[in-house]
């Protein structure tokens, strides 16, 4: 059955993450009729997101509930008072910290996906799944990365990548229709550069403005696929809620048109230079080396136990290696359902520079200590 | 108007210690074992020698043969006034600044014990183990300039008894060197030289994380600056002369610059340690005289000095 555009009722999980933020916003914004239900683990979780969406929050019926438990933690009399009523599920919630052990990965990746496909399945046949995942379940390949590829033959990088893995395939093998959704890293708006979320990207350019950074693994001719928020929240909107693709994954990503990793540290060094206290300091562009030189700088680091420096190489160690295994990811479906390409990055990251730089990282000062 | 060294010479002190023995006697910061793993075997310390007499004795050695009288001018670049005299549990000869024994320099006193009666003396400081890049720096704009023959270039450095013997993860020994820069030399012939000074690191011990970060950028920016001038490529470069820190951190820059291990003339580095007076002059007269190289080889001497100072020489044999 197809839901008209008017009587779509979205019940979104992650609502004040990056993404799930983003799209709650965007989806508000542009369609006047949706109804939206926001899982949120406390009342005050629930009020609080309201506010934050100002007069769009009036739209938005917050759920107490939680991931990690059966069918979301919704009560039984919830999931009566909802079934066929929910037309998608919009399924963003995700632990994104790249240093957690595997186990701990999955509480939230994949039990927390296992439980909302079982709310799912519960809500009825009409409730379609769309399942924002990542990119980098491609994991450690290398080289052209298909849309359709379900990753991991080559092995993870990190338990995030892996426990998103295993989550696709819990959804593909749910037998309920669904959409999953790959975006890359995602920095920023596009519009003003501005930062909610900070992420491993944010922390290397606060680590290469403090002259922390003498080096990274990879190539300068890497591609670094980075995307908007704003244009994910698009793409989520666009492609997740369309009843017309079933069973499609899409990569939300830049595709081939990421810039390299060259590019974007000079364009970085050049603003970072219009900053006289980084000018004085005389901070040097960190030099990108084959992998095996940047072990051996990794591991005379922690022979010799120099504190802050250990906290960076073991905070950088969760997903640095990424960066030696050089992926372009395919986003001719994306393209072609959206009928637009991602945004370029060279023309944002300068927004979001100067704003991290304006703003001091007022986000990021605690989070340099850990990925 | 080119220029070459004609001659290099050094001299260390009588004793020497085990990076075990620094150990045992609370010499060093970072764990014996890992300073091993790092490349280090042992130091060369004094045992009642002073830098001054280092410095006589290694610049006797360079001057064999020449006239002194030709030397048109001497750089010092070793530990400066009353310190050069002190042996090692003598003091800092802090007392002297106080009198007119303050004015005891070591260059003059230098110039006046060699006999180079024609040479005027200069000082060069604040360079740490970048000091003797500076004075050739120096010696080679003034023979452009004023068209010197002859420079005498002297370094001389000590570390005080209680300073400890690790500089950053590095074992450190005294001694002194000597080169003999002469106009138009044919043999080592300096093609090109570079550096950077950063002085927003100038407090080392505060900013230690930063300048670890910081040295490997810059010591590549150096060189690939030093590679430029000289016209050269990384693969023209025949032998890398290192400053004898880690050889952990030359096979990381060696990493960074792509440059194969076999061209580093790293023997010196376990035996010798690091010293402030010239370790990349040393490890060249060591070469030279094994005939490990040949006229012709083109030679890359890279140091680093507290300070801070990232220095390059492009050298041909």
């Amino acid at each position: 059955m197809s839901l008209s555009r008017s009587t779509r009722t979205v019940l979104v999980t992650g609502a004040t993450g990056l993404v799930g933020g983003a799209t709650l916003r965007h989806l508000l914004a542009t369609d006047p009729e949706v109804r939206v239900l926001a899982l949120v683990r406390t009342r005050e979780g629930g009020a609080a997101l309201r506010l934050q969406l100002g007069e769009l929050g009036s739209r938005v019926a917050p759920v107490l509930g939680d991931v990690r438990q059966p069918a979301l933690g919704l009560d039984s009399g919830l999931r009566s008072e909802l079934r066929g009523r929910v037309s998608h599920l919009l399924h963003s919630a995700g632990d994104i910290c790249f240093s957690r052990p595997l186990e701990q990965a999955r509480e939230v990746n994949v039990a927390g996906t296992a439980h909302a496909l079982e709310l799912a399945a519960d809500l009825g046949a009409s409730c379609r799944f769309a399942f924002v995942s990542t990119a980098y379940v491609a994991g450690r390949a290398q080289g052209h990365i298909a849309e359709e590829a379900t990753g991991g033959s080559r092995g993870f990088v990190n338990a995030y990548e892996q426990s998103k893995h295993e989550a696709e395939e819990l959804v593909r093998s749910a037998g309920r229709p669904f959409v999953v959704l790959r975006p890359s890293s995602i920095v920023c708006d596009s519009r003003d550069g501005s930062v909610t979320q900070v992420n491993a990207v944010h922390r290397a350019v606060w680590l290469y403005f403090s002259g922390l950074v003498p080096m990274l693994p990879g190539d300068e001719r890497t591609p670094l696929d980075l995307v908007p928020s704003d244009w994910v929240a698009r793409a989520v909107v666009q492609l997740g809620l369309d009843p017309e693709l079933n069973g499609r994954t899409f990569h939300l990503c830049a595709g081939s048109r990421a810039p390299a990793l060259g590019e974007i540290f000079d364009l970085t060094d050049s603003i970072l230079r219009r900053d006289p206290e980084f000018r004085r300091r005389g901070v040097s562009r960190p030099e990108v080396v084959p992998l095996p030189t940047y072990r051996l700088f990794e591991r005379s680091v922690h022979e010799l136990g120099e504190p802050k420096l250990v906290r960076i190489v073991q905070g950088l160690s969760h997903f640095i290696e990424q960066m030696a295994l050089p992926k372009t990811f395919d986003t001719r479906g994306t393209e072609a359902a959206m009928g637009e390409p991602a945004p370029r990055v060279l023309d944002y990251w300068p927004r979001m520079v100067s704003h991290l730089l304006a703003t001091q990282w007022a986000l990021t000062r605690k989070v340099p200590e850990a990925a | 108007m080119s220029a070459g060294l004609t001659g290099i010479a050094y001299a260390f002190p009588r004793g020497r210690a085990s990076v075990a023995e620094l150990a045992a006697q609370k010499q060093l910061t970072s764990e014996p074992e890992v300073l091993r793993r790092f490349g280090f075997e042992e130091v060369r310390v004094a045992v009642d020698e002073t830098p001054f007499e280092m410095a006589l004795q290694a610049a006797r050695a360079v001057l064999e043969g020449v006239d002194p009288e030709s030397v048109d001018l001497l750089l010092y670049a070793g530990t400066p006034s009353a310190a050069a005299f002190q042996p090692p549990g003598a003091g800092s000869g802090r007392s002297v600044l106080r009198t007119l024994d303050r004015f005891k320099y070591p260059g003059t006193r230098l110039q006046s014990e060699l006999g180079l009666n024609r040479a005027t003396t200069l000082g060069v400081g604040e360079l740490a183990c970048a000091s003797l890049f500076g004075a050739i720096r120096v010696a080679r704009s003034l023979v452009a300039s004023e068209g010197l023959k002859r420079v005498l270039c002297v370094a001389s450095e000590f570390f005080p008894e209680d300073a400890g013997r690790e500089a950053l993860f590095n074992c450190t020994s005294d001694a002194a060197c000597a080169v003999l820069l002469e106009q138009g030399a044919e043999r080592n012939r300096i093609v090109a030289q570079a550096q950077v000074t950063k002085g927003y690191y100038w407090d080392c011990e505060g900013l230690r994380e930063e300048i670890v970060a910081s040295y490997f950028p810059t010591a590549r920016h150096v060189v690939e600056e030093v590679l430029r001038r000289a016209g050269w490529k990384g693969d023209d470069v025949s032998w890398v002369l290192p400053h004898n820190v880690s050889l952990r951190s030359w096979e990381v820059l060696l990493g960074l610059l792509r440059l194969p291990r076999a061209r580093l003339f790293s023997r010196n580095i376990g035996r010798n340690g690091h010293t402030l007076a010239g370790d990349n002059f040393v490890n060249l007269a060591d070469a030279l005289q094994a005939g490990e190289i040949r006229a012709g080889d083109r030679l890359l001497l890279f140091t680093y000095g507290f300070g801070a100072h990232w220095s390059a020489l492009a050298m041909e044999a």
